[in-house]
Formats: structure tokens, C-alpha cells, sequence
């Protein structure tokens, strides 16, 4: 099981797999998209998917799965690795192997005319230059340097691990602490609850927000400039925080942030209808919700009681209550009425509550229904975000480490060969040899040019 | 105005760098070369050139921003990075012949961005959505990683021809011998790779702050997350097959290929899937 959970075959293999199942989830419509196919698709082949997830790829037991499967493969890499890596990180640094030396190619093995003391010591400067611990020994026979940077550039993978680990973390908290809703509030109206979005249901909140004002704003070509919701946070009708949301400009009250998400036209609840009493002329009356006004001829009391921008996709329409002696008479009024009468003849006899003429002699006409903006704010609360950004900027950290150091160690062994002095040069790095190999022959390089100058 | 017709020079510069490139690869004098490297570079200078201008435009026209917020911009950013680091790359590695591999993306870039009826080229305000500081560094650091990975694209290419005849290109003098060994392209590739995962984090960092002011959420499977999210697993795969299994050579060649593929789709192909990410329509 542990060797299972260990095997980096394993972790290349769900990467692999769930870089697979997200394409499926870009290609599949998710969610409510989902909807689209239920056209295509027949009802058995909808439920089989829905079965299995397929609409819901990424909150999916199956994708959640792959994900914990990656966790747990990556903790045991990790901790199956990590003593080795601490191992070699606090090996003792032998300044001397005579095994290291063998085998040098000629260009890594230089002839100095100086004394065995005197090359010593001036390489010594020269090594110090690129390496921060540099050791020397001196044995009968030769000098060893050996300089070594880097050593814990190797740790920066299991930071790189840790960070990934620390954001699933913060995905985790603000899945169970956090919310994502929204909330439509008309201008002048207030809200005390927003809707958890996927249909999950009303989120009450502890404090009131009223939009004061929606503004939208143009540049001269007509592309929209400016999205804005002046919002006031209230609790027990005391106004705590007044503050604009702009697109990009979220608001945050008591850790909730609302952004600026989108915006509609909705009926004010004031309308213009017009008014005609058998062959008399039209009256002209600008009326508006729950108030109540007489008719013409004193007949009954009139109310609108609802005022609806579209109605059943038919249209602006207002319903009128007319309290007469013979009871209450409700009726619709469409403003479209010609047109809904072409398209479905006989309507009125069917439905007579859609009939503008029911309490005759009078008939109703609806000339405009009155709008104004509503803003439509995203409300999210999500305590996972600083775990997230912790995570990051740890994976950040990471990448450095791993890209952008390596553990150098470079060895040099100075001795006599007959009459000259001989200086070999070798090195191991545990990544990037083709850099390595480049600081390798520029240290070589730097050696000759002072030998030359010299001599 | 003068910045795109600039640009529209720049897409011939390139072609022609890259035919300098392509003579020198197979005729094999050092002539042909330094001029393809006088082209590019002065094709990069221009380049550069008139995206200030464009910026400075931008702000004569009373609607100042970066020049990085629709598709045609993105897609001159896009060539501008991948010579920029093309050059840094040439001037390290001493080495032209990626330039015959590398050039023809960065052509293909601008040529698409000036000659498609379908990508509008002028200056448009900043809409709501794209009004961030975030808009700048997220731009710039997802189009720096595509660049180095276009970068192991090309190195791929070149590392795949170069195997596919070991014995003509121990052959001085011919095409295959003007490339770098087999072990050399190996280790670049790995190189670029590495530093557009680097980058491509950023981005992905970057893009996820902006998201999390501007949508509410720092994630919510946008396809162009999603795809961003594929790329990056599907590169920490190749990273891990050659850092833990000891992956080399033409294995590594192919999947810096695929992942170009990812790149690609991520920043094109998801344009055709529906999404939050909708400003990049042409």
C-alpha cells in the first residue's frame, strides 16, 4: 500500500487523469448549462450521465477523489523522500575522495609554474568568489579545495509539495465555511437575504443592504464605462457603511464581499393606463401600486395591485382590482393586447381575467409600465482565501529554490607532477549541468588567464 | 494609425528573418545567420517601438491603457515575448538554429493578428471588467510562460528531425551537425519548460487575485481556467517524468509538443467554449 502511495508513476498517472477528466468538464456543459442537452439527448442517456456526475464534473465524488488520491500520493512521495534528501544535505564534505579525481578529461587538469603553497591559496581566493563554503585540507602529498553552494535547493520540492497541499487546504475551508450567492436589490429597495447560488436556498443576513443608486456610464463610442451600485449596509435601520461597488472594486462589510455582478430594468411599481368608459373619450391616469382611486362614474374603487415588466412573455402588464358592489373583479391588462389577441384568438372567452374590458362598461388600456435599475451583486464570503495566498506565494518560494539554485560542489586537488604544478578540476550538481558545466569552464578559464599573465 | 501599420511591416521583417534563418541551415555560411539576427532584432526594436506608440496613442485618445486588452494586442504581445526570449536565448546559447524553428511562430502570431478581416485592430476603451491593476501583471506573465513554452516547442521540433537521422548529423557541414547535440536540446528544452512553469503559475496566481476582485471567486472552472489548470498539470507530469524517472531525449520532445498543444487550446481554442473569459472574441 505504501508503495503504491509512493510511486511517482502513480503521480504522473493522475495528473495525467485528471488533466482528462477537466477536459471532459470544459467539453460536457456543467451545471445548469447542462440544461442545453436534455434537447439532444434522450431522458435515459440524461439520468445514465447525470448518474454519473458527468454534469457536475468538478464538485464530482469521482473528481474529489482523484484529488485526494493526488494528496495522499503526494504526502507519501514526499515523506519517502525526505530522509534521503536530509541525508545528503548534512553528509560530511570530503574535501579529499581520491576516488573524484579519476578519469579527469585533460581539459579539467591545468599545468601552473607557481609553487604547490602559492596556486593553493590563490585559487582558494578565485573559489571564494562563486561559492559560499569553501574547505581546504592539506594532506603530504597535495592541497584539496573544495567549494559547495546550493545544498538546500533540493528542499524546495517538498516546499513546492507543501504549497499545493496548503491550497487544497484553503479550498477545503472555504468550501465548508465559506458561501457564494447573489442578490438583486432595485434602486431604493433593501435586502436582508441573498440567494446561495445552484439553487441551494435563502442565506439570511445579519444586517440590511440598500442600493441607493445604479449608475452605468459610456465612453462616446457606446462601450460601457462604468458599472456602479452606491450600496448602505444598515442594521436595525442605523446606516454603519455607505460605500460605491464598482466592476473590479468589490465592497467587504462584517468579512461578506459583494461585487458588482450585473444589472437589469425593473418595474417601479408606476404605470400610465388609460381609461375608457363605453364611447366616451380615454382619461389618461398615471397610477402606481396599492394606491386606489374612484372610477370616473363612481361605480367601484380601482386598484393596481401588481405591476410586471413581462408577463408570462407576453409583456408589460398591470392587475387591476376593482372593489364594486358586486365584489372584487381582478383583472390583467396587457399592453400588447392587440397583438396577444392576433396570436391567440379567443384568449379573452377562455381566460376573462386577461380581459381589459371585464368590468364593463369600462375598458382598460396600459400606454407604459415605469422602470428603473436593479443591480444584481455577487455576495461571497470565503475564509479559505488567505490559506490560498498563503499557498501561493509558498509555491512561488518553491519554484526559486527548485529552478533557480542548484547544489553545486566542485572539487580541486593541487600536487606536484615532475617539475610543474598540477591543478585538477571537477564538480558534481544535482540539476542544470549544461550552467554547471559553463561555471566549471570559467573558473578553468580564470585560472589559465592569471597563469598566463604570469608567465 | 502609425502603430499597426508599424505592425504590419514588423509581420514581413519576421518572415523574412526566418528565410535568412532557413538559408543559413542550408547553406551553412555564418553570413546568412548574423543578417537573420540583424532582422529579428530590428524587427523586435520596431515591434517594440510601436506598441509604445500605441500605448501612447491610447492616451491621446483620452482612453489611456496597456496595450494588452484585446485580442489583437494580445496576439503582437504574444509574438513580441517569444522573440524577446528567443533572442535572450540566442545570445546565450551561441547557437542560431532554433531561430528556424522559433521565428515562424512569432510570424505566424502577427501575420494572424494584421491579416485576419475578423480581429480588430483598433484602440477600444477599457470595459468595467478589464479596469484592474491586475490586468497588466496577469497578461504579462501567462504570455511569458506561453513564450518559453512556444520556445520548447521549437526546441521539440528541432530535437525530433535531429533524432530521426543519427547518422547524418555526425556529418559536418550538413543541416542536422549545425544543430546543437542531442543532450544540448534535451537540457534547453527542459530549461524552457521549466521557466514557462514558472510563469504559468504566475499567471495562474495572478489571474486567480484578479478573479477573486472582479468575479467573486479566485476559481470557478472557467474553460480558460480549466485549460490553464490542464496545461499546468500536464507539464508537472513531463517535469516529474524527467526529474524522478530520468525521462530523456525524444520522450520529453513529444510531450513539450502536446504541451504546446495545451497552450494553444488554452489560449485560443477555449475562445469557441463558453465562458467567463469572453473579451479575447474577435
Amino acid at each position: 500500500m505504501w508503495s503504491f502511495f509512493a510511486s511517482v508513476k502513480l503521480a504522473i498517472a493522475l495528473l495525467i487523469i485528471i488533466s482528462c477528466a477537466s477536459i471532459l468538464g470544459t467539453i460536457i456543459p456543467q451545471q445548469e448549462a447542462a440544461q442545453t442537452l436534455s434537447g439532444r439527448l434522450s431522458p435515459g442517456m440524461m439520468s445514465f450521465l447525470g448518474k454519473l456526475q458527468l454534469f457536475d464534473i468538478f464538485h464530482s465524488i469521482w473528481f474529489v477523489s482523484l484529488l485526494v488520491l493526488l494528496s495522499v500520493n503526494l504526502v507519501v512521495c514526499s515523506l519517502n523522500r525526505l530522509p534521503a534528501s536530509w541525508k545528503r544535505v548534512h553528509a560530511v564534505f570530503v574535501p579529499d575522495d581520491p576516488d573524484i579525481f579519476k578519469d579527469l578529461p585533460a581539459n579539467q587538469v591545468i599545468l601552473a609554474e607557481g609553487t604547490r603553497e602559492g596556486e593553493t591559496a590563490r585559487i582558494e581566493n578565485l573559489l571564494k568568489k562563486g561559492f559560499k563554503k569553501v574547505v581546504r585540507k592539506d594532506t603530504d602529498q597535495a592541497s584539496f579545495l573544495a567549494g559547495e553552494k546550493g545544498k538546500y535547493s533540493s528542499f524546495g520540492v517538498y516546499l513546492i509539495h507543501a504549497s499545493v497541499l496548503v491550497i487544497l487546504a484553503g479550498v477545503i475551508i472555504g468550501f465548508f465555511l465559506g458561501f457564494n450567492a447573489y442578490v438583486e436589490i432595485a434602486e431604493g429597495e433593501s435586502a436582508n437575504a441573498v440567494q446561495i447560488r445552484g439553487g441551494k436556498g435563502l442565506k439570511k443576513l445579519d444586517f440590511t443592504v440598500r442600493c441607493d443608486r445604479f449608475t452605468i456610464d459610456y465612453y462616446e463610442d457606446g462601450t460601457p464605462k462604468l458599472y456602479q451600485s452606491d450600496i448602505s449596509f444598515l442594521r436595525n435601520d442605523a446606516l454603519l457603511y455607505k460605500t460605491p461597488v464598482i466592476v473590479n472594486h468589490p465592497a467587504t462589510f462584517e468579512g461578506i464581499w459583494f461585487y458588482q455582478a450585473h444589472y437589469g430594468r425593473a418595474p417601479s411599481g408606476e404605470a400610465v393606463i388609460m381609461l375608457r368608459k363605453g364611447r366616451e373619450k380615454a382619461q389618461v391616469m398615471n397610477v402606481r401600486v396599492g394606491k386606489e382611486f374612484d372610477l370616473p362614474g363612481k361605480e367601484g374603487k380601482a386598484t393596481v395591485i401588481r405591476v410586471e415588466a413581462n408577463l408570462m412573455r407576453m409583456g408589460p402588464a398591470v392587475k387591476i382590482n376593482i372593489a364594486a358592489a358586486s365584489g372584487n373583479i381582478p383583472f390583467w391588462v396587457f399592453q400588447n393586447i392587440e397583438q396577444i389577441e392576433e396570436e391567440n384568438p379567443g384568449l379573452m372567452d377562455h381566460v376573462p381575467m386577461f380581459n381589459p374590458g371585464l368590468f364593463a362598461p369600462y375598458v382598460f388600456s396600459l400606454a407604459m409600465v415605469h422602470t428603473k435599475y436593479f443591480t444584481g451583486l455577487q455576495v461571497a464570503k470565503d475564509p479559505g482565501v488567505p490559506v490560498v495566498v498563503a499557498g501561493s506565494l509558498l509555491l512561488v518560494v518553491g519554484f526559486m529554490t527548485v529552478f533557480f539554485y542548484a547544489h553545486r560542489r566542485i572539487w580541486i586537488r593541487i600536487d606536484r607532477e615532475g617539475t610543474h604544478t598540477r591543478i585538477s578540476i571537477t564538480g558534481k550538481t544535482n540539476k542544470d549541468p549544461v550552467g554547471f558545466h559553463r561555471e566549471i569552464s570559467r573558473l578553468i578559464q580564470e585560472i589559465q588567464e592569471a597563469e598566463e599573465k604570469r608567465s | 494609425m502609425i502603430n499597426t501599420v508599424i505592425l504590419s511591416w514588423v509581420t514581413f521583417i519576421y518572415l523574412a528573418a526566418f528565410v535568412l534563418y532557413f538559408i543559413r541551415i542550408i547553406r551553412n555560411e555564418a553570413l546568412w545567420g548574423r543578417l537573420a539576427t540583424i532582422t529579428v532584432s530590428l524587427g523586435f526594436a520596431a515591434q517594440t517601438v510601436a506598441l509604445i506608440l500605441r500605448w501612447v496613442e491610447s492616451y491621446h485618445m483620452g482612453i489611456g491603457h496597456v496595450p494588452l486588452s484585446n485580442f489583437y494586442e494580445s496576439l503582437i504581445f504574444f509574438s513580441w515575448t517569444i522573440v524577446l526570449l528567443y533572442l535572450v536565448f540566442e545570445w546565450r546559447i551561441k547557437n542560431k538554429s532554433l531561430g528556424t524553428f522559433v521565428v515562424p511562430v512569432a510570424f505566424i502570431a502577427m501575420a494572424f493578428a494584421s491579416l485576419s478581416p475578423n480581429i480588430n485592430n483598433r484602440i477600444q476603451p477599457l470595459i468595467p471588467a478589464l479596469q484592474s491593476n491586475w490586468l497588466t501583471s496577469h497578461v504579462m506573465t501567462c504570455f511569458m510562460g506561453y513564450a518559453a513554452f512556444a520556445m520548447a516547442f521549437g526546441l521539440g521540433c528541432m530535437y525530433i528531425i535531429k533524432s530521426l537521422d543519427r547518422k547524418s548529423s555526425s556529418r559536418s557541414g550538413s543541416f542536422l551537425g549545425l544543430l546543437p547535440d542531442l543532450d544540448t536540446i534535451d537540457e534547453l528544452i527542459y530549461q524552457s519548460i521549466a521557466l514557462g512553469f514558472i510563469f504559468l503559475s504566475l499567471g495562474i496566481i495572478t489571474g486567480s487575485v484578479w478573479a477573486h476582485y472582479a468575479w467573486g471567486s479566485y476559481w470557478s472552472w472557467d474553460p480558460k481556467e480549466t485549460w490553464s489548470l490542464i496545461t499546468w498539470l500536464v507539464y508537472a507530469a513531463l517535469l516529474h517524468a524527467r526529474l524522478v524517472r530520468g525521462w530523456r531525449g525524444k520522450r520529453i520532445a513529444l510531450m513539450s509538443l502536446a504541451g504546446f498543444a495545451c497552450v494553444l487550446f488554452t489560449y485560443l481554442g477555449v475562445n469557441y467554449l463558453p465562458g467567463l473569459h469572453t473579451y479575447l472574441k474577435t
